[in-house]
């Protein structure tokens, strides 16, 4: 992480697309930087965070949300610091509000809006394109399709804002961000302006937007885009490659690279526009490209954002060739190689790459039928004894209001103990809407602390406001967990024991008019279930249960910090054993394995995987899970 | 020289780590490299797969000239950290791919709670060896116990079973170095790697 901070142009590092972008932004002098953790644009925020000491000027947070996010960065911006912030693409629904009113008053210093986006869903709820919003929030959207160009762009993309009074989007897919590799640095700025460098010159008629203020603004924003648009030809951004015959393709992102090399395994000589500035498009420069085409493709993920703007503007220039995309290419999931080879192979009537046929052929005839394997909670994790204890404790008799975190994985078996999940504080609110018109069956919703204090106070409230008959159950690891344990509201201390100011939750909940708050150890599983059994009997309003133990990989960090004078290990009896399957199958810890063949198997708990969370012994119902303990030798000096 | 190799595992197993030592020791030798990984099961017991592609690299042009994924039939090489995923990850394999596989198969949620059975590993490699002959298999586990007595070298042994039985591009000295700055337990690391390289040389 260290090499992204040194001042070495022209050496070759490794980097993942998220690296090239910090890079990006420091090359570019930032001296804003604000993030709610996303996957897969997380790691942005991290690598921000490292660098602390060695650009003392900058100030990195990771906010509240993504609202909150994109207005402090927005501030900065008007201050004359330049400003980064990034999100997962339905970060910016959350920041959208604020986005929409940034091309109306402008910048000062360059803002830049990275977007990780992710087509195919891979670690979201959605898989929706953030590149729409720009139609009507007019900021300019930059794609860039390698390691070295998430870099460049990030640069770049400052210069744009600035030059053109718009903050600028950078939209990096999952396959970006997450893709690592050779990164050339080019050259740190000699000055940064950052904390305390600032200073904000009011201007009435830019930032009060009310009435025909506001309608004054939108003309400019429209003009500023219109500005833009006009100069994209000079900014060589877009590229054309040359090749034969009377098809071509237009594509952006890591879309270009895989059209590349579809092209490349079906022998295709064709030219190639590659987008780098997605909107708004030059329609001469289209134009210019597509008039010596019979027969146009449109390559990239999703529902045709590209396509839809190049049909109008062709349309517009009376260059009426076939124009195609969506109607070969499926507008949802990912597209890869292999998908566009496919595509393209059927539609221009050319035999597939035997080796790729051959490889197809294979997996369609032998990977038929095999298990699938779905992620599951973390050895020691509090979320897997939480959800047992909630699944226990209902007899799966309520309905359960799902949220996202960590424990969005209790919606997969072997618990299927969540009835929906959508988008962040789905839980409580919808549960508290559905509370006003369902009958008696009991809700029980989810939120862990990072999502509650995101956006679930508000909905909270709300409950509250309206006697919402329901049990809401605060799964309070202390981090962001999922993204890589950024802090959240109610981290205490970091693993090397560095302090932070947790928020009171109990008190936060009382002031909001909770009157039933109860906590819980998640890992003393019999309690915890009859801690949520009472919340159940309780009838009437908003029931609170905090289950309250830190994230099992954090605990086990902090363990090599503060080493414990015992060894300790659990172990199965494999006599007492009953095999009733409560830990294997129904909390199903993957550190509890099965041995041996037909009748004779048995259960036990490898060593070198258990963390001693001790779920498992407090749950057998036969007591055949023992904790051993043995005092070392030397550890305790 | 190209040289494409997909590692396929599972989430806690190492398979990202690997493929960051096979890519920094290419950054060493100067040689480029890009590749995607799946990170979305990186959770205990999710799918993990991690793309390396070298290429020669080429200081005019900066951008990687291949894409981050490695075509369905691409893959020169194959190191699965578990057989059921190398079977999973069968559509980037070609007749002459080498495969290396960690005989230690590890059961499924679908499989513990019943729904699914594990098929048997003579049958799972049965199937692989339809894809290609060049299938070695290894318990990766037990060398790592044996010798260092945990789990944490498996993905260095891996390293040097790879390193000895394909055509890597990127050098022995390259990957060692990676080792010593990379890694806090570096001495095991290389150790580990040459308990590979030997282990592979044996077989």
């Amino acid at each position: 992480m260290k090499e992204l901070a040194r001042n070495a142009p022209g050496k070759m590092i490794l980097a993942m697309g998220n690296d090239a972008i910090v890079r990006g932004g420091l090359e570019a002098g930032i001296g804003y930087f604000s993030t709610y953790p996303g996957t897969p644009a997380s790691e942005i925020g991290e690598g921000y965070a490292a660098l602390l000491d060695e650009f003392p000027h900058l100030h990195a947070e990771f906010s509240v949300n993504e609202h909150v996010a994109a207005h402090g960065a927005l501030g900065a911006s008007w201050a004359g610091v330049r400003a980064m912030t990034t999100m997962k693409h339905v970060g910016m629904n959350v920041a959208a509000e604020v986005l929409h009113f940034a091309a109306y008053t402008g910048v000062k210093a360059g803002l830049v809006v990275i977007i990780g986006s992710d087509p195919g869903a891979t670690s979201s709820t959605s898989e929706q394109d953030d590149r729409w919003y720009s139609l009507h929030t007019h900021l300019p959207i930059l794609e860039p399709s390698t390691i070295q160009e998430a870099k460049d762009f990030t640069v770049r993309a400052f210069e744009i804002s600035e030059r053109y009074n718009l903050p600028v989007i950078l939209n990096a897919p999952s396959k970006l961000c997450h893709n690592i590799g050779s990164l050339i640095l080019g050259a740190l700025p000699k000055r940064f302006v950052g904390t305390g460098g600032g200073r904000f010159d009011r201007n009435p008629s830019r930032y009060i937007n009310l009435f025909a203020g506001s309608v004054a603004n939108h003309k400019k924003a429209m003009e500023h885009k219109e500005h833009l648009r006009a100069d994209i030809p000079s900014l060589s951004l877009n590229q054309v490659f040359k090749g034969s015959g009377s098809t071509g393709f237009i594509s952006s992102s890591v879309n270009f690279s895989y059209l590349k090399e579809s092209l490349s395994l079906l022998d295709i000589d064709a030219p190639i526009m590659k987008l780098g500035i997605t909107h708004p498009l030059n329609a001469d420069e289209i134009a210019a490209f597509a008039g010596k085409l019979t027969r146009l493709f449109v390559v990239e993920d999703l529902e045709g954002f590209l396509e839809f703007q190049i049909k109008a503007l062709l349309y517009e220039h009376n260059v009426l060739i076939s124009i195609e995309g969506k109607n070969i290419f499926p507008p949802y999931g990912e597209l890869d190689v292999d998908t566009i080879t496919i595509a393209l192979a059927k539609a221009l009537e050319k035999p597939l790459p035997p080796s790729m046929e051959r490889a197809l052929t294979l997996e369609k005839k032998l990977t038929a039928g095999i298990p699938p394997r779905q992620g599951s909670f973390c050895i020691g994790c509090p979320h897997r004894a939480t959800v047992y204890s909630i699944v226990k404790a209902t007899d799966r008799s309520a309905i359960f209001a799902g949220d996202i975190g960590c424990y969005t994985l209790s919606s997969l078996p072997p618990f299927r103990a969540f009835d929906w999940v959508t988008c962040m504080n789905c839980g409580v609110g919808i549960g508290q809407g559905m509370r006003q018109v369902i009958g008696d069956e009991p809700i029980v919703a989810y939120v862990g602390d990072s999502t509650f204090f995101h956006s679930g106070i508000p909905g909270l409230i709300n409950a509250v406001q309206q006697n919402a008959d329901m049990v809401l159950v605060i799964l309070d690891n202390k981090w962001v967990a999922m993204t890589g344990h950024q802090p959240s509201p109610t981290t205490e201390s970091s693993p090397r024991g560095e302090k932070f100011s947790p928020v009171d939750l109990k008190l936060l909940l009382k002031s909001v008019g909770v009157r039933y708050v109860r906590t819980a150890n998640p890992f003393n599983i019999k309690a915890t279930i009859s801690t949520i059994k009472d919340a159940l009997c309780e009838k009437g309003g908003v029931r609170v249960i905090i289950a309250e133990a830190e994230c099992a990989l954090q605990n086990e960090r902090r363990k090599k910090y503060e080493p414990s004078p015992y060894e300790r290990y659990h172990q199965i009896e494999p006599d007492i054993c009953q095999k009733c399957n409560e830990c294997y199958v129904q909390l199903g810890c993957p550190a509890i394995r099965k041995s041996g063949e037909g009748d004779a198997f048995y259960y036990y708990i490898e060593e070198a995987l258990c963390v001693n969370c001790g779920a498992c012994r407090d749950l057998c119902p036969n007591t055949a899970i023992s904790l051993v303990e043995i005092r070392r030798g030397k550890a305790a000096s | 020289m190209r040289y494409d190799i997909l590692i396929c595992g599972i989430g806690g197993q190492g398979a990202i780590s690997l493929g960051t030592i096979l890519k920094l020791a290419a950054i060493r030798d100067g040689i480029g490299v890009v590749g995607a990984e799946r990170r979305g099961g990186a959770q205990r017991e999710g799918v993990v797969t991690s793309n390396v592609r070298y290429y020669p690299h080429n200081p005019n042009n900066t951008s990687a000239p291949i894409s981050g994924l490695i075509p369905a039939g691409g893959a020169d090489m194959m190191i699965a950290m578990e057989p059921l995923e190398a079977l999973r990850q069968i559509r980037y394999l070609n007749e002459s791919s080498v495969v290396i596989i960690n005989n230690r198969p590890l059961m499924p949620v679908h499989v513990r709670i019943g729904d699914f059975s594990y098929p048997s590993l003579d049958e799972i490699y049965a199937r692989i060896k339809e894809a290609t002959p060049l299938v070695h298999i290894f318990d990766i586990d037990e060398l790592s116990l044996a010798y260092f007595h945990s789990l944490r070298q498996v993905n260095t042994i891996s390293l040097g079973l790879a390193y000895a039985l394909g055509n890597l591009p990127v050098s022995k000295t390259a990957i060692i170095d990676t080792l010593t700055e990379l890694l806090k337990n570096s001495k095991d690391a290389i150790d580990a790697f040459a308990r590979g390289c030997e282990t592979a040389k044996c077989s």
